[in-house]
């Protein structure tokens, strides 16, 4: 299993979890995020200043993930229940309106 | 019920008006997320882990049909068409989005309701006895208290930024139903020799990382006077208090390290100065408050008793209702009734829009449009006729809402958990959902009797576990969650924090465990008249011990 780092966060409108993707806009899907590896703190660091600025995203985290058969898995509980949403009651995660989304 | 006058009515609109303002300035980048983080929390909007979170204040747990509809309203046009009912008798929206919460603060207004300090460090939302103004045992209906602390409470110059948060729970009665020795003020109503009426002071109780039990700081602070003693211990507490450390800046770890006597001194010198000032509640004052929480017009039916052993035989669920759901009242022909918020399964407190309503029409048709909240997480119709109780409880079927567990196993306590809150390690409605399902069998409830569970996903203790006869906290280890199991709490006027026994359990271990646990009782009790936590003070925890990890 190949350990990597995705940066995760709230969109501000609508509070919604998002995951920085592979080409800059923020989305839903933990799936479709950027991976980074975990000697790139460069890369992760430019990431998260640029989000920062856009003064759009707040509870700005990074998190570890594991690749199980091509899937990304947060590593831990919190991060899992957050990319799944809430387990009991089981509820829809909070989406984005059209107008929420958000790039760097 | 309190009805605000024209300042209560301005401030709240003027809070408003100020929010949307900010809100506005936020969303166009005026402000940053560490400037609007403060102003959001002020009014109640927090960020959890999938959403904001938006938490009003239901002072002092009263509530009318109109803001019952209203918070119905709310669920239905800017939530998802439901509501969670909280342990300090508050209500929570798990998924508002930004731009919603200055409409939804101003549909709040127009009913009189606000989320003013449902956050940050300051005096919170008032707490009390889910039963008073109706309860047969209650020396003084402790409303009009709790409203005048809330006035005095709210927006209080000096105590805006206090070291930590900081609550306040009242009981009318002897028989503690608001935990009032677990706030960091307890108020307990006392008469004198005189027959006057005045008021029990704790000081410095509280859950969270460190538990304690409330002590007595005044046995009798006379009831013109409680005002000028209370801000007298929060001159003291904010003085003091510390502000380096974010986990010990409670008053119950200055309470606790400075010692009693001192604190006390501290407060009685703050106190002789204060005394007879310009907090001295006037009798004209009183009246008046006290006018707003009169006791509704009630009608003498003619039906003064309900044979309840009767009922259990025609028609068991009524019967079991009629026992765990009802509570006396005092008023001759009338009783209050509690509304389960915890079908079996269900997640503890909540209540859909639909289920909102229909409670708000009952109240309205039934029960002198009064309801309460607890902080048992359940809903109260304070004022039911004997007459119509059947009714009530048809009416409460419709829309499933006569689960007729109070006080029984499956009334637990949860907080929401990993499920939803940003601080929590584990989840909790689901451990409370298994414990739900396993004891679902009403016969088996009766026979394990007044039992309560108290369920929090982490150890700021939002759930009460330490006051659980069986207490469940959430931790997280080497990423998996695990429960620790406790036994012995109590947040009645016989306080307790309950003991831990051992190791924690896996999730799926815990209805097991639980289960172990109540056999062990079930075996060892004297009879079934003795209650859980009797039997456990009797025996010690050497049979639960055992019960729970064998004798090796």
């Amino acid at each position: 299993m190949m350990s990597k780092q995705v940066l995760t966060a709230n969109e501000l409108l609508s509070g919604a979890v998002v995951y920085l993707g592979a080409d800059g806009a923020w989305v839903e899907n933990l799936q479709g995020a950027r991976q980074f590896d975990k000697d790139d703190a460069h890369a992760l660091e430019a990431a998260r200043v640029a989000a920062s600025s856009t003064g759009r995203l707040i509870s700005l985290e990074v998190e570890d993930v594991v690749l199980e058969d091509g899937a990304l898995v947060p590593a831990r509980t919190r991060a899992r229940i957050r990319a799944g949403g809430p387990t009991a009651p089981r509820f829809e995660r909070q989406h984005l309106a059209e107008d929420e989304h958000v790039s760097i | 019920m309190y009805r605000y006058d024209e300042f209560d009515a301005a401030f709240v609109s003027e809070r408003v008006a100020q929010f949307s303002d900010q809100v506005r300035r936020r969303i166009s980048g005026e402000l940053t997320e560490d400037q609007f983080r403060p102003l959001r929390l002020m009014n109640g909007l927090y960020l959890q882990l999938h959403a904001y979170m938006l938490r009003v204040a239901v002072p002092y747990g009263t509530l009318s049909s109109r803001q019952m509809r209203m918070l119905a309203h709310i669920a239905r046009k800017y939530d998802r068409g439901y509501g969670h009912f909280t342990t300090r008798q508050n209500i929570q929206f798990n998924w508002p989005k930004l731009r919603d919460v200055p409409e939804i603060l101003a549909d709040l207004a127009s009913v009189e309701m606000h989320a003013i300090q449902t956050s940050g460090n300051c005096i919170r939302n008032v707490t009390t006895d889910q039963f008073a103004g109706a309860a047969a045992d209650e020396i003084i209906d402790p409303r009009p208290i709790a409203e005048i602390i809330r006035q005095w409470s709210s927006l209080h110059p000096e105590f805006t930024f206090l070291p930590r948060k900081f609550k306040i729970a009242i009981t009318g009665s002897p028989n503690d139903r608001a935990a009032v020795k677990f706030h960091d003020i307890g108020l307990m109503a006392q008469t004198n020799g005189a027959g006057q009426v005045g008021w029990a002071v704790y000081v410095g109780g509280g859950l969270g990382r460190t538990p304690m039990i409330g002590k007595q700081i005044n046995g009798f602070v006379p009831h013109e006077h409680l005002l000028a003693y209370l801000e007298s211990i929060l001159r003291v507490y904010n003085r003091y208090g510390r502000r380096d450390n974010k986990y010990k800046a409670r008053i119950k770890i200055l309470v606790h390290e400075e010692g009693l006597e001192t604190i006390k001194a501290q407060v009685e010198e703050e106190f002789s100065h204060v005394r007879g000032g310009i907090l001295t509640l006037p009798q004209t004052e009183l009246d008046r408050i006290d006018a707003y929480f009169s006791p509704p017009a009630f009608i003498d039916s003619g039906v003064v008793s309900i044979d309840v052993e009767r009922e259990k035989i025609l028609d068991p669920a009524f019967g079991r209702f009629l026992v765990n759901n009802t509570f006396s009242h005092a008023r001759q022909g009338y009783t209050s009734v509690t509304v389960s918020l915890k079908p079996i399964g269900g997640a503890p407190g909540d209540a859909t829009a639909e289920q909102m309503d229909a409670v708000a029409d009952i109240a309205e048709r039934f029960s002198f449009d009064e309801l309460r909240v607890s902080h048992e997480q359940n809903l109260v119709l304070p004022h039911v006729a004997l007459s119509e109780l059947r009714a009530v409880y048809q009416a409460l079927a419709e829309a499933g809402l006569a689960e007729a567990n109070a006080g029984e196993i499956t009334d637990t306590i949860t907080c929401p958990g990993l499920d939803f809150c940003a601080l929590a390690n584990a989840r909790s409605i689901p451990i409370a959902q298994d414990i739900s399902r396993r004891f679902a069998d009403p016969e088996r409830q009766r026979e394990i009797g007044k039992l309560k569970i108290k369920i929090s996903g982490c150890i700021n203790a939002c759930g009460h576990h330490h006051v659980g006869h069986i207490g469940i906290l959430g931790v997280e280890k080497k990423g998996t969650e695990l429960y620790q199991i406790t036994v012995g709490g109590d947040g009645t006027e016989d306080a307790a924090v309950g003991k831990i026994l051992g190791p924690g359990f896996v999730a799926d271990e815990v209805p097991d465990a639980i289960e172990r646990l109540v056999d062990a009782y079930i075996a060892q009790r004297e009879s079934a008249e003795e209650p859980f936590i009797a039997a456990y003070r009797r025996l010690g925890d050497a049979p639960f011990k055992e019960a729970l990890y064998g004798n090796g």
